[in-house]
């Protein structure tokens, strides 16, 4: 059965269910009135072990990009020793094209305070950090006013969960960042709450065992954690009635996703819908279809590192399968960004390496100087000054950096790797159009040995 | 992420008598901050925020008060002031303007607002009006792609910027006392 009422979105007028200038940011009052803070009596009344099983059933797969199930991640927690234990809420959305948890930090708050008083309680965590992004200033002030109202009415605080419901007690702060997008990196952003540069670490040893500040920490992301809490509300059926199976043998894609569309679309805006949903339904039917009668070229998956859908890719599903079965890293965040018939690919190009290359944290050499590598020759190639050959070098550049050939620490500059390789793949006609021929001149005396080039490859 | 490049140690610092870390603040930090972190160094980003906002950049006798009230090294301070973007060592306008330049923004004709107050300002990015007034910044994606173009000012998210509405905001901080809005 597919989403036949809002759940995320439950408090937040969208479309098709309400008008997005009826949103406004929902209060404790208001929130306790439609039904808040109930999911969170529910899980008190279960056992830790029985919610972490419930998530764990429903294969709740992470909202933040990787779409690794959060159920299995809570069981890699080892069992409390009486120490503190941390949650951290992953809410730096810097992802180029991403805008899907702002909408619940600006309008329903207390949406992911209370799926961050139900993972605390399951997993046993008693501290919580809120990380958010440094550009969320009005974010950070809703949110700061969530937490406050939060603890002036029992939820968080000493006296133990929702009003001393629980002996267990969370305490919940928050953390604001200062525009880094790697301290969206699980333990860049663990970086950043310790105080340090946002340098990812090394794994293992996980942060699960040995994270925030050395101790047992859960990193999730804000829809992930705002995703409990309609689950413990309707089932676990409900949720696997939403969103669809694997077709290519994998794991499925359950539940509703906020979708955040931007570009050259009519409406722009994130939207909820069951996973699955063709890229081309998305945009007709939600965003009122392309601006302007244009036709449609290509889109960016779900944030920019997930690399392009081509123009015969309109019709992709968007769920966790994208990245298998339409050649990109994967679903992302599931935000889209359209292009129009007139949107210059070279230029994208450019303009995805320029944000790599600014925002790669530099700890790794082959993304600190391939990124840097890749935007001066995509520059090149877009003022037309470029050969074939730097085409070549690009795609080779872009291939030998990231987790996937195995040369960084995180998964950045796989992003870069997919976002250009993807782009050039996909629209090589454009971009040859814009490169010279590599001509040799043939006059040009060939020796076997010690001649640039000879023996190379 | 700012990529500065950090000073020699043979940089004098500019000082003055009164402490950028009063001791109300340490007072405020030591009851309030400190005892969420498990390290007095986990305090060190809301302390930057703090400074940053007040006095517009990090000045360095601030980074050398800090290093001292959380007992971490000025070198730690610089490392954490210099890596994030929203921090900076050099002083900020009154007015800080960061345009976002991401996929989406660009997308939807960003360029035409950073060419409007390069000409209307005299300014590149990242640069500072002579009269301290205005500093204006390319910003990496502000998480608004719906609403393209943007910009913040200050802390205010301005969104499907055009260049009217941008001048009109321009000349409104223009005449404006300059308090963080």
């Amino acid at each position: 059965m597919p989403l036949t009422e809002p759940a995320l979105t439950k408090r937040i007028p969208t479309f098709p269910w309400g008008d997005p200038k009826n949103r406004r940011t929902v209060g404790i009052d208001e929130y306790l009135a439609t039904g808040g803070y109930k999911s969170l009596e529910k899980a008190l009344s279960m056992q830790p072990g029985e919610v972490v099983n419930t998530i764990k059933d429903a294969v709740v797969r992470g909202r933040g990009g990787a779409g690794f199930p959060a159920g299995l991640k809570w069981t890699f927690l080892p069992p409390p020793d009486g120490k503190t234990r941390y949650l951290c809420i992953n809410c730096d959305e810097a992802e180029p094209g991403t805008f899907k948890d702002r909408l619940l930090c600006d309008f329903d708050p207390h949406l992911i305070l209370e799926g961050i008083a139900i993972a605390c309680y399951a997993c046993q965590l008693d501290t919580a950090f809120f990380f958010i992004r440094g550009e969320y200033h009005h974010q950070a002030k809703v949110v700061q006013r969530a937490i406050d109202e939060a603890y002036a009415k029992g939820i968080f605080g000493k006296q133990g969960l929702l009003r001393g419901a629980s002996q267990f007690k969370v305490e919940c702060y928050l953390h604001r960042g200062a525009g880094a997008y790697i301290c969206g990196e699980e333990t860049g952003l663990l970086e950043a709450i310790e105080g340090k540069r946002g340098w990812p670490r090394i794994k293992p040893p996980f942060p699960a065992v040995k994270g925030l500040f050395g101790r047992p920490t859960i990193i999730n992301n804000v829809e992930t954690l705002a995703a409990c809490v309609p689950i413990l509300e309707k089932g676990v059926a409900w949720w696997k009635g939403c969103g669809c199976e694997s077709t290519v043998g994998g794991m499925p894609s359950y539940g509703p996703k906020l979708m955040g569309v931007s570009g050259h679309v009519n409406r722009p805006g994130v939207y909820e819908c069951d996973l699955g949903i063709p890229l081309r339904k998305l945009v007709e039917e939600y965003c009122g279809g392309m601006r302007n009668g244009k036709k449609f070229k290509g889109a960016i998956a779900g944030g920019v590192s997930m690399g392009v859908l081509g123009t015969d890719q309109y019709d992709a599903a968007m769920d966790f399968d994208i990245g298998r079965k339409c050649d990109v890293l994967g679903l992302g965040t599931a935000c889209p960004t359209i292009f129009d018939e007139d949107t210059d690919m070279v230029a994208v190009a450019r303009n995805i390496a320029r944000f790599f290359k600014n925002e790669s944290c530099g700890q790794c050499t082959p993304c600190r100087e391939g990124s840097g590598w890749m935007l001066k020759i995509l520059t090149r190639i877009e003022r037309g000054d470029a050969t074939t050959k730097d085409l070549d070098l690009v795609v080779e550049i872009a291939g030998s950096m990231g987790l996937t050939p195995g040369t960084t620490i995180c998964g950045l500059a796989d992003g870069n790797n997919f976002a250009v390789r993807t782009i050039v793949n996909k629209f090589r006609g454009e971009f040859e159009k814009r490169v010279k021929p590599h001509y040799v001149a043939t006059s040009v005396p060939v020796t076997t040995r010690g001649a640039v080039g000879a023996g190379a490859r | 992420m700012s990529w500065t490049t950090k000073p020699s140690a043979t940089q004098k610092i500019p000082t003055r008598t009164e402490p950028y870390l009063t001791a109300a603040m340490k007072d405020r930090y030591e009851r309030e901050l400190i005892p969420r972190y498990a390290t007095r160094h986990g305090a060190l980003m809301p302390i930057l925020h703090d400074i940053q906002h007040e006095h517009r950049h990090i000045p360095y006798q601030a980074m050398l008060e800090i290093a001292a009230f959380l007992k971490i090294t000025p070198a730690e301070v610089l490392d954490t002031a210099t890596f994030y973007e929203e921090y900076s060592v050099h002083e900020r306008g009154t007015c800080v303007i960061g345009i976002c330049q991401s996929i989406a923004c660009e997308v939807c004709d960003h360029k035409k607002l950073v060419d409007h107050v390069r000409g209307k300002l005299g300014i590149e990015p990242h640069e500072t009006t002579d009269d301290g007034k205005f500093t204006l910044l390319t910003l990496e994606c502000l998480g608004s792609c719906d609403t393209a173009p943007v910009a913040l000012f200050n802390e205010t998210l301005h969104e499907k910027l055009t260049v009217e509405k941008l001048d009109q905001l321009i000349e409104e901080a223009k005449h404006s006392s300059g308090e963080h809005h």
